[in-house]
């Protein structure tokens, strides 16, 4: 019976992580997916995120800012807004780059953000972080905080999932599959390249600024090594690509994929001998690296491939109705 | 959640009578991530504790003590996510761990509190565990820093300085150490010429050495860790002539730093405070024996503080009589305070005897006396270790 409910509360911790990694593998969808542009700093607009909310609603501390005492939902909203407008302030700079320096420069300024949130002690405590976040539905018994807190990132993730859909399947989503596949075209076609790459990118890191704030909630303590780049930037491309990029169900189901193997599978190692249960840790990570290769060599789109919108016959003048079969215009 | 805590210890009163088995205890540990190496001989010290009580009769009615390994990677998101598998998927009764203070905060606010489970941490040094609104579940075995900054401050102003400059590497660990001795070395009276943060693992310190070594400092407190960027400094202090005297804490205490800037630079130059414990101790000499038996260094950082961390859940699961979480952490204060008859490490069929038979019992750990005050915390222990003329440290223990 226990072991029951220890096994219930466990899957729930599973779906909160995974809820959470959805958010910020939708936020990617959207600038990798959409617009294909390569943000390698990940890891620094969630730091943005998840330091925002915890500074704003931290009880007062000697060791760090705190004590605004913000309500939780207006720091998560503030968290959005403060990633933007860090975005808005890189993009300005870079969004102009091509694919690959774009990375180079973000993994760059995903560093900067992690040693500012670092060095500068006396805001954030420095390495040793911001501890005793308060955690939205705390106040509830066990189980029923537990559950709310994931009804709450599930709701958030269903709200993102719909919104990007909506997008997705509007001009604007159009716009961005054409950037995305050929630049040149669709500039010749009068698009304003710059202006929107410049919403994909912003929109996107406010999502992952978002993430991290209720990363910050779940884990009620962060410090600099929560925004390391192996499991706040790698590992979030790892579940886009292998759920399917610009699929935002892909986005989704890759994020609570991977958490799970990436958590789950410690439950079998640690059943090794000891010596072998230390070394089975790092072939965990070893693992992650395998099914990204096998799901790049066998399926390069991902377990659900990117499906193009339905052309809407209303606006199709006289053409005749193009059959549905899901990747229809090419 | 008070009714099935209340179903799990019914169930759990029933399950135990009926055959002997295993009592799951959790192991947290940064097996992977940047302290890697130190954890090994922690891990090490957990499971020879755990060998020594399965070796001499077990737990309550001969139950096997099994300690169920989870990587914290010294981060707080795999803290968390270590100890709710340990928690609700091993269900264990306690937790050992987590390793790092950041991954400790983590595991202990998300999970192990709300669930009403006691944890023991031999690793976390952050001031910040202290704080924590912990319901009497959340103790260490480790010290916290602020004594070990505060014990080095008095042995520079006991030994003379006036003025020091201070650098650290830039991690938690240092950092903490490095504050707590700077505010301690000005309420005594002392100065603080410079205070300055450095990256470890560069190739040259030469430029921050020059910009900490104005202001008329005496010496240079030096918070690093030896591979990272301690070696180093040393070197460029004494090249550039910047610094001629240092002290430091336990980042910096290895051979390796005499090797390499060599004993005639050093001797009566540098001081080093280590976590320690008393080699006098009785405790500490059983463990150390034990463990070196194993080919593990019983000096490793932490690694008696493991075992201590270790045996105690045992005595404290021994005490209440059943592997009921609610009843641990009462238990465990009762087991590892005065007054009663002292157990020391290995002394597992004593205690269980004792216990038995009605007796208190007062476990003096290889770490120290293992005491916790009110916070869960324990005083800490130190020595201070100056390099010999034969190129190896001449320790004293401090009292």
């Amino acid at each position: 019976m226990e072991q029951y409910y220890g096994y219930f509360i466990y899957a729930l911790s599973l779906l909160t992580m995974g809820g959470i990694y959805s958010v910020l593998a939708l936020g990617l969808n959207v600038q990798w997916g959409f617009t294909g542009l390569f943000n390698a700093g990940i890891a620094g607009f969630f730091a943005v995120g998840a330091y925002t909310q915890a500074l704003l609603t931290t009880p007062i501390y000697r060791d760090h800012l705190g004590g605004y005492n913000w309500p939780i939902p207006l720091a998560m909203l503030a968290a959005m807004v403060l990633s933007a407008v860090v975005a808005y302030a890189v993009a300005k700079i870079c969004i102009r780059l091509r694919s690959d320096y774009l990375a180079i420069a973000t993994i760059g300024i995903a560093e900067i953000v992690r040693l500012i949130f670092k060095n500068e002690i006396w805001a954030t405590n420095g390495p040793r972080g911001v501890s005793q976040i308060p955690k939205a539905f705390e106040g509830l018994p066990q189980p029923w905080n537990t559950l709310a807190f994931l009804g709450m990132v599930l709701t958030i993730v269903a709200l993102i999932y719909l919104a990007l859909e909506r997008a997705r399947t509007a001009p604007w989503g159009r716009v961005m599959t054409a950037i995305r596949e050929n630049e040149t075209a669709a500039a010749a076609a009068g698009k304003n390249i710059e202006g929107f790459r410049l919403e994909s990118f912003v929109i996107g890191s406010a999502l992952m600024g978002l993430g991290g704030a209720l990363m910050a909630q779940y884990l009620k303590q962060i410090d600099p090594n929560v925004s390391d780049p192996l499991t706040a930037t790698f590992l979030v491309f790892v579940m886009l690509i292998v759920g399917g990029s610009a699929n935002n169900r892909g986005a989704v189901l890759g994020a609570m994929l991977m958490w799970t193997v990436w958590s789950s599978t410690e439950i079998l190692t640690s059943r090794l001998p000891d010596e072998f249960a230390i070394r089975s840790a790092y072939v965990r990570v070893f693992l992650i690296g395998l099914i990204l290769q096998f799901i790049l060599q066998k399926r390069p789109q991902g377990i659900l491939p990117e499906t193009r919108p339905k052309p809407n016959p209303r606006h199709r003048g006289d053409n005749s109705p193009v059959k549905n079969s899901g990747r229809t215009t090419e | 959640m008070k009714r099935l805590m209340t179903a799990a210890a019914i169930a759990a009163l029933v399950a135990a009578p009926a055959m002997a088995g295993d009592i799951k205890v959790g192991s947290v540990a940064g097996v992977t991530g940047p302290i890697a190496e130190l954890v090994a001989p922690i891990v090490a010290g957990r499971n020879l504790a755990a060998e020594d009580v399965n070796a001499q009769g077990g737990l309550l009615n001969g139950d096997r003590m099994v300690l169920m390994l989870a990587d914290s990677q010294c981060d707080p998101k795999a803290g968390v996510d270590a100890g709710q598998k340990v928690v609700n998927v091993e269900q264990v009764v306690a937790v050992i761990g987590a390793s790092c203070s950041g991954a400790t905060n983590g595991m202990v606010q998300s999970v192990t509190i709300p669930a009403g489970i006691m944890s023991i941490s031999d690793s976390a040094t952050a001031p910040s565990v202290t704080d924590l609104a912990d319901n009497d579940l959340v103790f260490r075995t480790a010290p916290s820093d602020a004594y070990q900054g505060a014990a080095l401050a008095k042995l520079a102003w006991d030994a003379g300085f006036k003025a020091l400059a201070v650098t650290y590497s830039n991690d938690d660990y240092n950092a903490g150490i490095a504050g707590v001795f700077a505010a301690s070395f000005e309420g005594m009276g002392g100065k603080v010429t410079a205070n300055q943060v450095h990256e470890p693992n560069k190739a040259s310190y030469r430029s921050e050495i020059q910009t900490l070594s104005g202001g008329g400092a005496e010496g240079l407190a030096l918070f690093a860790y030896y591979g990272g960027s301690g070696i180093t400094i040393i070197r460029n202090s004494l090249e550039t002539g910047a610094f001629g005297k240092f002290m430091a804490a336990d980042g910096m205490f290895d051979v390796s730093v005499i090797e390499q800037i060599g004993a005639e630079n050093l001797v009566g130059n540098l001081m080093i405070t280590q976590s320690a414990s008393d080699p006098e101790n009785t405790s500490y000499q059983i463990f150390a024996k034990a463990f070196e038996k194993t080919g593990m260094d019983p000096a490793a950082p932490y690694a008696s503080h493991g075992y201590d961390a270790t045996f105690l859940v045992a005595l404290a699961i021994e005490k209440a009589g059943a592997a009921d979480r609610s009843k641990l952490s009462a238990a465990l204060r009762e087991v590892a305070n005065a007054p009663g008859e002292i157990i020391r490490p290995g002394e597992w069929a004593k205690a269980k005897a004792l216990i038995a038979a009605g007796k208190d019992i007062n476990y003096e750990g290889a770490s120290g006396a293992v005491d916790f005050d009110a916070n869960g915390d324990v005083a800490g222990f130190y020595s201070v270790n100056r390099p010999g003329d034969d190129g190896k440290y001449v320790m004293e223990f401090l009292r």
